[in-house]
């Protein structure tokens, strides 16, 4: 029984607020220092779901997992994207460097053909990393997902909408994500496993547009009747 | 030469036993309907012989299931004993309508023996659940008569075989029946009288063919039988005698076929990746159903598999009176290598290929798509969703060389509701496609919008404003 005990705290399943102590959970990291360091050091939890919440596409959130990505793709494992909201664009993604051979995109009809697909991909050892919009999912079916990403070793990124931040959730990390001044992105971690949260940093997205941040909008003068002038 | 003969006294009796477990008695009726042809152990118990007429039958076994006998079903069940016998045995001749040739006696060193061919031989019909006489013999009709008597033994003493030829009955040895009648009035009653008689007067007084066959029989007269070559293809037909309305009925026969199909795989060194799964019905055009795997496969797990989440994904529609699985397609197998030039082993390459024909099984073939890029200005064209494939060798993209896109980009043109509050890049014209009639001309910028999101807009000529991607 005390065996069990200590495996559970050095997995940091039991959430200990006096104590604040490094795990030992498998992760891999960001490629974001900045993030990195807001998480213990770590990075996208292996094995375990990551939820980003955003009110809207376009605010660097891909940026957030494009060096993931990349690493997933140049190691020859696959990223799936399930049931994305938009077209990933193929030109754009070879630009950043992303294996396109290795990455597969699924549509599914409903949300049960959508778990069991992520359950699926989540237990393979093929699997490098999953992107998935969920649309609505009951708390259920979080959990459900969470056992499934527990059976295999793959990094699982949900992305869901910002009103879900007050629904609890079994994820292992929970990152709200909102765009900030200079294009870049503000990270608010909610949750992590083993740890307080509350941590905030802000990643600098500029250059997936080329935007020089130091410099003041370019077309001063925009062709918009009526624009900032 | 010594030849083995398999005689199936009821080899549609056996196949049909043996694809769906039945309670009642069985018996097989000739294509008029009027007498059993064969009848299996309970029929038997219950009085039924074979040649009895079908109405006595009935009386004695009300609850009698009974199939008509198909000369081309026949055809293709002995062709399907042959297909597996051939993998212990190279000379190889069927003898329809129920009945095969094998030449042992170059296989003799081979297996170490007789008795261990004629083992080997007897464990494989037991696995196949089938009823089989043998019998060994140094020409291809003396095996065959002595089969069909059931007097077969496993010796190759021709003095023995000899022995046991001469003590069959003259109704046995296959002669012409007007021949027969006419030995038997001349008060010859077994085999052996017949050997006994001056072949000259044999011929003179009875007929040459008799003669032919006496002397092909003694082996004085050559008798060459072709062999025979699996066709190659893999066909598998199992009939219900009760209708299968649930897909667990189905299961249990493709069962059977699937792990004979592995088999033959095994044997060929061959993969493949499509199977046929036709589903007949009695008023109804039968289902086809293909089950593609994305990689060469041979293990009947896996098959299995499919076709579960296959018929999951379509209920039957109507009752199944057969099934007939056929496979065409055969891919050569590689040979497993350690690893290959991305560092790959053979377990990945092969979960790959598991996982992606499970989902392919469950959502469909266009649910999974890869994306490539195209050579196209046009930003709707200049990219393509493929058929997922294995990875081989990563593609030689420059990134520099591409223009700055957005990563997400919309299915098509939104109209621009707001007003950006920042601009960044731009104008870049995108003008072209005037040679497939699907004219582009706009002006392409970057633009913040007031959530905070870098939208990618264009002004088209009539001056209206769209977002058509997302830098996300």
């Amino acid at each position: 029984m005390s065996e069990l005990l200590t495996t559970l705290l050095q997995d940091a399943r039991v959430w200990q607020g006096h104590r604040h102590r490094t795990t030992t959970q498998p992760a891999e990291t960001t490629g974001f220092q900045a993030l990195d360091n807001q998480l213990g050091g770590l990075g996208w939890p292996r094995g375990a779901l990551s939820e980003c919440l955003l009110d809207a596409s376009g605010i660097g959130e891909l940026q957030l997992v494009m060096p993931l990505m990349k690493r997933m793709t140049e190691a020859g494992k696959t990223v799936f994207w399930l049931n994305p909201p938009h077209t990933p664009y193929a030109p754009a993604l070879a630009r950043e460097g992303v294996g396109l051979d290795n990455l597969v995109v699924i549509h599914t009809e409903d949300t049960s053909d959508f778990l069991w697909t992520l359950e699926n991909c989540l237990r393979s050892p093929v699997t490098g990393l999953v992107l998935a919009w969920p649309g609505k999912l009951a708390t259920r079916d979080v959990r459900r997902l969470q056992l499934a990403s527990e059976a295999g070793q793959n990094v699982c990124v949900l992305f869901r909408e910002r009103q879900q931040a007050e629904q609890n959730s079994p994820a292992a990390l929970r990152l709200e994500l909102m765009p900030d001044a200079q294009q870049g992105l503000k990270v608010n971690v909610l949750k992590r496993r083993g740890s307080w949260s509350g941590q905030r940093c802000t990643l600098a997205m500029a250059h997936r547009a080329d935007i020089r941040v130091q410099e003041a909008p370019r077309v001063v003068q925009g062709p918009w009747p009526g624009a900032t002038r | 030469m010594l030849w083995l003969y398999l005689h199936f006294p009821h080899l549609l009796l056996d196949h049909v036993r043996r694809s769906q477990p039945i309670e009642n008695a069985l018996v097989i009726v000739e294509g008029t309907g009027q007498h059993v042809l064969q009848a299996c152990p309970l029929a038997q118990d219950a009085g039924i012989q074979p040649g009895m007429r079908l109405k006595t039958a009935l009386g004695l076994a009300p609850e009698l299931h009974i199939l008509q006998a198909d000369q081309q079903q026949q055809a293709q069940l002995l062709e399907e004993q042959a297909r597996w016998l051939y993998h212990y045995v190279a000379h190889l001749t069927p003898a329809p309508p129920d009945g095969l040739w094998a030449e042992v006696s170059s296989l003799q060193r081979l297996y170490g023996g007789l008795a261990a061919i004629w083992q080997t031989v007897e464990q494989a019909l037991a696995e196949h659940q089938l009823t089989a006489w043998a019998a060994l013999g140094h020409t291809p009709l003396a095996a065959r008569l002595l089969a069909r008597a059931g007097k077969g033994e496993c010796s190759a003493d021709k003095g023995h075989i000899t022995h046991a030829l001469a003590q069959l009955p003259l109704t046995a040895a296959e002669f012409d029946k007007t021949d027969c009648t006419r030995l038997n009035r001349l008060g010859l009653e077994t085999l052996g009288d017949v050997f006994a008689l001056p072949q000259k007067e044999l011929a003179r007084r009875l007929s040459p063919e008799l003669l032919a066959t006496v002397q092909k029989i003694q082996g004085t007269r050559p008798d060459p039988r072709a062999p025979w070559q699996p066709p190659h293809r893999f066909r598998q037909r199992a009939g219900f005698i009760q209708e299968v309305e649930h897909t667990q009925g189905l299961l249990f026969a493709l069962q059977r076929i699937l792990a004979e199909l592995e088999e033959d795989l095994c044997w060929r060194q061959q993969d493949t990746d499509t199977l046929l799964l036709v589903l007949q019905h009695r008023h109804q055009e039968p289902t086809r159903l293909r089950l593609r795997t994305t990689g060469p496969e041979h293990r009947a797990e896996t098959f299995m598999k499919l076709i579960r989440l296959k018929l999951d994904q379509q209920p039957l529609s109507a009752p199944v009176v057969s099934l007939v699985l056929v496979v065409r397609r055969f891919i050569s197998r590689e040979a497993p290598g350690g690893q290959d030039l991305l560092g790959e082993t053979q377990d990945l390459n092969e979960a790959w290929h598991t996982l992606i024909s499970r989902l392919q099984a469950r959502l469909g073939e266009q649910a999974l798509t890869q994306l490539s890029p195209r050579p196209d200005h046009r930003p709707e064209f200049a990219w393509s969703a493929g058929e997922v494939k294995r990875a081989k060798n990563p593609g030689e993209v420059n990134p520099q060389a591409l223009p700055r896109r957005p990563l997400w980009l919309l299915p098509g043109p939104c109209p621009l509701t707001e007003t950006p509050v920042a601009w960044f890049s731009g104008p870049e014209r995108i003008s072209g496609g005037w040679w497939d009639g699907q004219r582009v001309q706009r002006d392409y910028y970057i633009a913040q919008l007031p959530g905070g999101q870098l939208a990618w807009v264009f002004r088209d000529p009539q001056n209206a404003w769209f977002v058509h991607g997302w830098f996300g």
